[in-house]
């Protein structure tokens, strides 16, 4: 295993911010913890790094256990959401820095730079003080000193968020590159769902210092546990409408909505647990609604054309916000009103507690 | 418009005279110091009639100033370096380093800062005297590394510094020498020159303390030796002003090459005391 986690915990003071959190990443994987701001995500990247003391718990890297061990020592190198560039040094002291700190030899020394530079296409700005790069070389440079270290773990967090729209979707795909380029083991930190289905191989949904879920992009997106994970992984985000269970037929279960222009929808979910009068919530992803004269009635708010494909903003009887995808068709909608419906498979049922009955 | 240029004229005025009367008294000290001793008293007048070095030769040949001008450089030169080594490293482990009684180690900076030496200088002189560094390099250069306000600047400069940086010094392998001297001092040396050259100029012109601790003429200092031309030549206006110019020579040199730097390290100490 790349990197192991057993029950870490982390206070600080009375505030618990990882609660007994457990995870394998496997050598040469690339994990993604993703959640909302101050859900605990730097703080279990940090711990791994030994920035942070865990307050219960063991971390193991490559199958030894570091819990205890220096930072220095445990064979990652952090890439840091602001860089943390030595103003001082040029691009080449930047990423020598800790190879000098190691005794390197100068030859060897030089052509590992040099080595991390050429991936990174640095070769022209060696001489450069990070003040004289943009935003874009200096996220390589931090990429750089990283490299040249050779550790057995990357750990990024939230390396790209300082970057623009277009640079941030050229990073990812190189950081994608680097990857199967190096091989190590990487760790990346972001509140940024389409970073992480994008990079991961493995995505830990955080919230509130608890793992939600992990797994691979897909099966996250397709087969979420909770509301908290289906909500959060997509975009545009899937749409939930509260509804009763009112009994059941041919295998699946019948709901319906709330409020005066109830609709029933259908949902192939086999749990015996669902029995009639449940409260529960449906989710429903934008592109599997399509428009259908016996589904439910929606006002459209707003569409947005975006040439291949067109999202619905629309409003149930009772306020609640629909978002139906539609690909292929043009016609202008806005201000209509008009019937959505979907097949019972698609249907995903949360109970109370958010969490999902299959 | 017009009332606009009035106020401007005004104010130019009154800095005009503001630095006048800040100028007068060098400008009288020199022209008095180019004189001879006769003419000092004869025909005083605001302009320079003469063209004088005879002062300037007996101050040099005929004071031990060369022995206080050696005794003030040696002095001053290790007071400086000694407080700006131990200010940064007490500096940084108060900002850095988590220990037991950091808190309360900071308080105690903080109070010795309110404290005026003065109040101090009877308990240091005794102790001076206790260990013997009476007439000694040791007692000028003793009490005078005790200098708070350095300590509270590089504080400051340091709490300053994004925590990051310290990580990935950390990450790459850098212990607490390694994070000092080769990322955080390096990110400003101007505060370092900036703290040096005030240090420096404060010890060069102290004259209480060295007054008090010293009383060989062999171990003055510049300032406390300036008392001393009275004494050995009468009231001798001249001599007493060229030792003067020669006094304040070192710290105007200092000042004109690092002008902007002292004016930084003014503000920068003043910002701490204001
Ligand atoms: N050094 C600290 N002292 C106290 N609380 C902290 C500290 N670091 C982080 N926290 C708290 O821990 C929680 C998680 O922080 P963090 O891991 O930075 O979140 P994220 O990176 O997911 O946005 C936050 O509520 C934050 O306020
Ligand atoms: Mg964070």
């Amino acid at each position: 295993m790349g990197v192991s986690l057993r029950n870490v915990s982390k206070e600080f003071g009375a505030a618990r911010v990882i609660e007994d959190v457990s995870m394998d990443i496997p050598t040469g994987g690339f994990a993604v913890f993703v959640g909302p701001s101050g859900c605990g995500k730097s703080t279990l990247l940090r711990m791994i790094a030994g920035l942070e003391e865990t307050s219960g718990g063991t971390i193991a890297i490559e199958d030894t256990d570091v819990t205890h061990v220096e930072p220095a020592e445990r064979g990652v190198a952090m890439v840091f959401q602001s860089y943390a560039l030595y103003p001082h040094l040029s691009v080449f002291d930047n990423m020598a820095f800790s190879l000098r700190l190691a005794k390197t030899p100068r030859a060897k020394m030089r052509e590992m730079v040099r080595e991390a530079a050429r991936i990174l296409k640095l070769d022209d700005h060696l001489d450069k003080k990070p003040s004289q790069l943009s935003g874009g070389q200096r996220q390589r440079v931090a990429i750089g000193r990283a490299i040249v270290r050779q550790p057995k773990v990357f750990l990024f967090d939230e390396p790209l968020s300082n970057l623009d729209a277009e640079l941030r979707v050229q990073m990812r795909l190189e950081l994608t590159r680097l990857h199967r380029q190096i091989g190590a083991t990487m760790i990346y930190v972001t509140h940024d769902q389409v970073e992480a289905m994008t990079l991961a191989d493995k995505i830990f949904v955080l919230k509130g210092g608890i793992v939600q879920q992990a797994g691979a992009p897909l099966d996250l997106y397709d087969d979420p546990d909770n509301r908290f994970v289906a909500g959060f992984i997509g975009s545009p985000a899937m749409n939930f409408i509260a509804a009763d269970v009112i009994g059941r037929d041919a295998g699946d279960v019948v709901l319906r909505t709330r409020g005066a222009e109830a609709h029933e929808f259908r949902a192939a979910v086999a749990d015996p647990g669902l029995a009639t009068g449940a409260e529960v919530e449906i989710g429903i992803r934008p592109e599997h609604l399509r428009l259908d004269a016996a589904g439910m009635p929606v006002r459209v708010e707003v569409a947005e054309e975006l040439g291949d494909v067109s999202y619905l903003y629309t409003r149930m009887a009772d306020g609640t916000e629909i978002i139906v995808e539609r690909h292929g068709s043009r016609d202008r909608l806005d201000g209509e009103t008009v019937s959505i419906a979907t097949d019972p498979r698609h249907v995903l049922v949360f109970d109370r507690q958010g969490q999902r009955l299959r | 418009m017009k009332t606009r240029r009035i106020e401007n004229g005004i104010v130019t005025a009154f800095t005009l005279l503001a630095a006048a009367c800040w100028v007068f008294p060098l400008y009288w000290a020199f022209v008095t110091s180019i004189r001879t001793d006769e003419n000092v008293v004869a025909k005083p007048g605001l302009l320079p009639d003469q063209f004088n070095l005879s002062s300037y030769a007996d101050a040099i040949f005929n004071t031990k100033l060369m022995i206080w001008y050696l005794n003030s450089v040696g002095t001053a030169v290790i007071v400086t370096a000694v407080v700006i080594v131990i200010s940064m490293m007490c500096a940084y482990a108060l900002s850095q380093i988590r220990f037991p009684g950091r808190r309360l180690l900071y308080l105690v900076v903080l109070a010795s800062f309110m404290i005026p030496a003065q109040a101090l200088v009877v308990t240091q002189f005794i102790l001076m005297n206790d260990i013997g560094a009476i007439n000694s390099w040791a007692g000028i250069i003793l009490p005078q590394l005790i200098v708070p306000v350095v300590i509270i600047v590089y504080k400051q400069f340091f709490d300053a510094v994004p925590k990051e940086m310290r990580e990935a010094a950390v990450l790459d392998g850098g212990g607490e020498y390694t994070i000092l001297f080769k990322v955080y001092l390096p990110l400003n040396w101007g505060i370092t020159t900036a703290l040096a050259i005030v240090t420096f100029i404060g010890v060069w012109n102290a004259f209480f303390w060295p007054f008090l601790v010293v009383t060989s003429e062999d171990m003055m200092t510049i300032p406390v030796g300036i008392t001393q031309v009275n004494d050995a030549f009468g009231v001798a206006y001249a001599r007493i002003m060229s030792v003067a110019m020669l006094a304040a020579l070192p710290v105007v040199l200092a000042y004109l090459i690092f002008q902007r730097r002292v004016t930084e390290a003014v503000m920068i100490s003043s910002g701490v005391k204001g």
